[in-house]
């Protein structure tokens, strides 16, 4: 601590610290700690208004076939385009700058992106302000391509939303989701006990420049993981999240907007027995042209543990046995599905202790059977969730590295198709 | 992204400890590679609790008075916090703590990007859910437990270890 202070008082502030330097001394405590130091150096400093600097990079691709991510550093939230899948990328454009706390910009909260069929760009970020672990969700749209922004606008005046999703039908109508605290709000102003937070759903027939409804639809969902969304056949929304069921029962729902938008209509995907606990670990959604919902997540509940997928054929009435995936010696985690020209494809993460890998399988059954696992990319040090994405019928997986930063990579549908068109050191392979 | 801001934290908490700030004022050593070994290898031979939280997850919230109770009741445990927030939470994690009344505990905050790892070296299947909640007997006997303080687990699990 002496030395550091001496340092810092120096003027020196801007040298690189080692990991030792960093570690402050304390006087307090009986216990032993004053030696103790970080083994492993902290990352390099990193500020630039670059993917790579970002703590997650969420993808679009727009009509004229440019990949878009958003992603934030310090207080701004930026918009980069790609003209060749990801390899390289224009200047990042600040979308927004953030000026109610700080911007959400984790593996489950984190600044998305739309892209709309008039060549609109809709980018939304969620700040916390300083005192509260709630959120304001706020909004800034380019109409320029993405050469400037509007002034971020707040999705719901008011404080108490976050883990927005978008999605646009191919009808123009553009929906949004969250999780909204303000019923939970209400209820603590009376007294009342009230478990996890509400969630809410908005949509908006001017490219996200007003939103209708946004009204809680139903309340009780978890607080602290992602909503997942996809569309269903007939072009409404079908979301996924963790919910709160009975007393403290931690396990996912899926529903569906109803047309008048009033409602959601679905049900509990399994009986996990979960109670109190934060995973930061929401579900993964995908619909296929079927009409089946299929969705993937994780539990650590008593009844099963690990990484999970089931689909349901009578809109979330009823969901199949969860069938387990992933290699439970290690710790898979975070699981994304897509439904790409006829296939559906899973994507997670694992950790062997010195690598994460993504790997991932495909299945041309609609769920029944899926492919070996193959590792489609790795890397030894901080990551991004894995994210799949589809593109003109292809799927790809999306994934933002310390170590290698932003990489798109196709998940080629046919074994012989595989060895050209995947960039992945190994490709992702059928039966 | 990936911890800028950890230089300046410190530099911060070098000189609020160089202007006489009060002694309440919770610090956050770094947690990173390595310390979780590193935690056991100093408390050796006593029972030792790490109590893994975060400001975004409300049941951990919810109990910290909970653990301010235990760490007063239970003076022969030597309990760590560490906060498994980025930095740019960690003033929040600070107002949490104080006012939970849990400043007088040794308290880490996450100083590293690569979570993956560290939740690895504490228990190889844990995925960063909270609360989380690792106890290490006086034998160096290793249990974890993800979930509430009141779990029937922690509880007698504090029994045996002794007041």
């Amino acid at each position: 601590m002496r030395t550091l202070a001496l340092v810092l008082l120096a003027g020196i502030i801007a040298t690189p610290a080692s990991a030792e330097d960093q570690a402050p001394a304390t006087d307090q405590g009986a216990q032993n700690h004053r030696d103790h130091m970080v083994h492993a150096a902290a990352p390099p400093a990193c500020a630039e208004a670059k993917p790579r600097c970002a703590q997650t990079a969420e993808p679009t691709f727009a009509k004229d076939g440019r990949l878009w991510l958003a992603f934030s550093v310090g207080d701004k939230v930026y918009a980069a385009s790609s003209r060749d899948d990801g390899q390289n990328f224009d200047s990042a454009v600040v979308a927004a700058t953030a000026t109610g706390g700080v911007i959400d910009a984790n593996g489950e909260a984190r600044p998305k992106i739309v892209a709309l069929a008039d060549g609109a760009l809709l980018v939304s970020y969620t700040a916390r302000p300083e005192k509260s672990y709630n959120g304001t969700i706020s909004i800034a749209r380019s109409t320029d391509g993405g050469k400037s922004f509007s002034a971020a606008r707040p999705l719901i005046d008011g404080a108490g939303q976050r883990f927005d999703i978008f999605l646009a039908s191919p009808d123009g109508r553009l929906y949004a989701a969250w999780l909204d605290k303000r019923d939970a709000e209400e209820a603590g102003k009376s007294g009342k006990d009230f478990a996890g937070s509400g969630i809410a759903v908005g949509w908006s027939d001017d490219g996200g420049k007003t939103f209708a409804g946004k009204k809680i639809l139903l309340d009780h969902s978890c607080e602290c993981c992602r909503v997942s969304a996809a569309l269903d056949r007939d072009g409404l929304p079908v979301f996924a999240w963790r919910h709160v069921f009975g007393t403290n029962s931690r396990d996912h729902y899926v529903a569906k907007l109803s047309a008048d938008g009033a409602e959601l209509l679905g049900g509990r995907v399994s009986e996990d027995e979960w109670a109190t606990s934060c995973p930061h670990h929401g579900p993964s959604l995908a619909i296929d042209s079927a009409g089946a919902w299929h969705v993937v997540w994780f539990t650590n509940g008593k009844a099963r543990k690990g990484l999970f997928y089931a689909k349901s054929v009578d809109g979330g009435k009823s969901f199949s046995e969860p069938a387990k995936f992933g290699d439970d010696g290690r710790a898979p985690s975070h699981a994304a599905l897509l439904s790409a020209n006829g296939h559906l494809y899973r994507a997670w993460k694992e950790f062997d202790g010195t690598t994460t890998s993504i790997l991932a399988q495909i299945s041309r059954d609609a769920g029944m059977a899926w492919s070996a696992p193959r590792v489609i990319a790795s890397t030894t040090g901080a990551s991004d969730h894995p994210l799949l994405i589809e593109h003109k019928g292809a799927a790809y997986l999306s994934w933002l590295t310390h170590e290698q930063g932003y990489r798109l990579l196709p998940l080629p549908r046919e074994q012989a198709a595989a060895t050209t068109r995947a960039r992945a050191a190994v490709a992702l392979t059928g039966k | 992204m990936f911890r800028k801001s950890l230089r300046l934290v410190a530099a911060a908490g070098a000189l609020f400890a160089l202007a006489g700030a009060p002694a309440s004022a919770t610090e956050f050593k770094p947690y990173g590679r390595g310390s979780f070994a590193e935690l056991r290898k100093q408390h050796a031979g006593r029972p030792l609790v790490v109590h893994f939280w975060s400001v975004t997850c409300p049941p951990c919230l919810a109990e910290l008075p909970d653990w301010a109770k235990i760490a007063s009741e239970r003076k022969s445990l030597d309990i760590v916090f560490v906060n498994a927030d980025l930095d740019n939470d960690r003033p929040r994690a600070q107002s949490r703590i104080d006012k939970a009344g849990l400043s007088n505990l040794v308290q880490y905050g996450f100083a590293d990007d690569f979570v993956e790892r560290l939740y690895f070296e504490a228990d190889k299947s844990w995925r960063g859910e909270l609360p989380f909640t690792a106890l290490i007997g006086a034998d160096g006997a290793l249990v974890t437990v993800t979930g509430a303080v009141d779990d029937p687990l922690i509880a007698n699990w504090f029994e045996r270890a002794g007041k």
